[in-house]
């Protein structure tokens, strides 16, 4: 039988112009799944959430959990859970810890994941980001379903430095680096492996 | 023109689609002449007037958006399933 390669959605990521104004890497092997409560469930789906898994379901437009396992809110009833992928199968078993309270989606393939950073990160994403992504109006934890030209990206911020992970559908990776690599270029875009 | 999303946020327009009037109720399937009507013959009123709202590149929610279409003022911004809720 044919053995197929595991190619992450990234892999043609590269360093770009001169400075070091944007870190990006790859974030790789991280199970990912849509989450969507089921109609009459969202209070009985936050008490399972904070039981199996001792996070605190958001209810806005926030992230909770860590970079180990984390809820994103990405609309009304609407989650986006990624998973540090320790555990196989993870969306598996998720979907049957939260049978009949949620719809879970396994997206671990569908998109691609990155993990931003570096002192011109904010200068850079205001290229494609039509919101504010300042501290005061974005602060650490909070979500954004938007798009970056044209391609729907979800992006949250993990930290002030300013730390933001961003996942875009795998379908779009190569146009969004292309986006990346062409804005970043300027200030120098660094792949730290 | 922005409309401030009530689960996103303040949002440029053009992450949204305009999904129609929100003052009409669907008829009956049987009864072809409201169907019509409904179907084709739209007001074009001015002012102050309610519509629907796709959120189609944010939250993907649907929301009843109270807007004046003269001078593109958004007066309200509110999800339709919490308002058909209610």
């Amino acid at each position: 039988m044919l053995d197929l390669a595991h190619i992450p959605a990234f892999a043609n990521l590269r360093s770009m112009g001169d400075g070091r104004g944007v870190i990006a890497r790859e974030r790789r092997g991280i199970a990912v799944a849509t989450v969507m409560a089921r109609k009459g469930q969202s209070a009985a789906l936050a008490a399972a959430v904070k039981e199996q898994f001792d996070i605190n379901l958001p209810l806005g437009p926030h992230g909770s959990g860590s970079d180990a396992m984390s809820f994103l809110g990405t609309g009304p009833g609407r989650w986006l859970v990624t998973h540090d992928a320790g555990t196989p199968r993870f969306v598996d078993s998720l979907a049957q810890q939260l049978d009949s309270l949620a719809s879970v989606v396994e997206q671990s393939d569908g998109v691609g994941l990155l993990r931003l950073s570096g002192p011109a990160l904010l200068e850079v994403l205001a290229k494609g980001v039509a919101i504010d992504l300042s501290a005061t109006a974005f602060p650490a934890g909070s979500v954004a379903v938007t798009q970056i030209a044209h391609m729907g990206v979800t992006l949250w911020k993990v930290d002030e430095a300013p730390t933001i992970h961003i996942a875009v559908a795998r379908s779009m990776a190569g146009s969004f680096l292309h986006w990346l690599e062409a804005s970043a270029a300027v200030a120098g875009l660094v792949v730290d492996s | 023109m922005r409309i401030p999303c009530p689960y996103c946020g303040s949002r440029d327009a053009s992450e949204f689609s305009y999904s129609g009037d929100a003052t009409l109720t669907r008829p009956a399937p049987d009864n072809a002449d409201a169907m019509f009507d409904y179907v084709y013959l739209r007001d074009n009123p001015v002012g102050v007037h309610r519509e629907y709202w796709y959120h189609d590149a944010g939250c993907h929610a649907w929301l009843t958006v109270t807007r004046n279409v003269s001078t593109h003022e958004v007066i309200d911004a509110v999800l339709a399933h919490d308002e058909a809720a209610s």
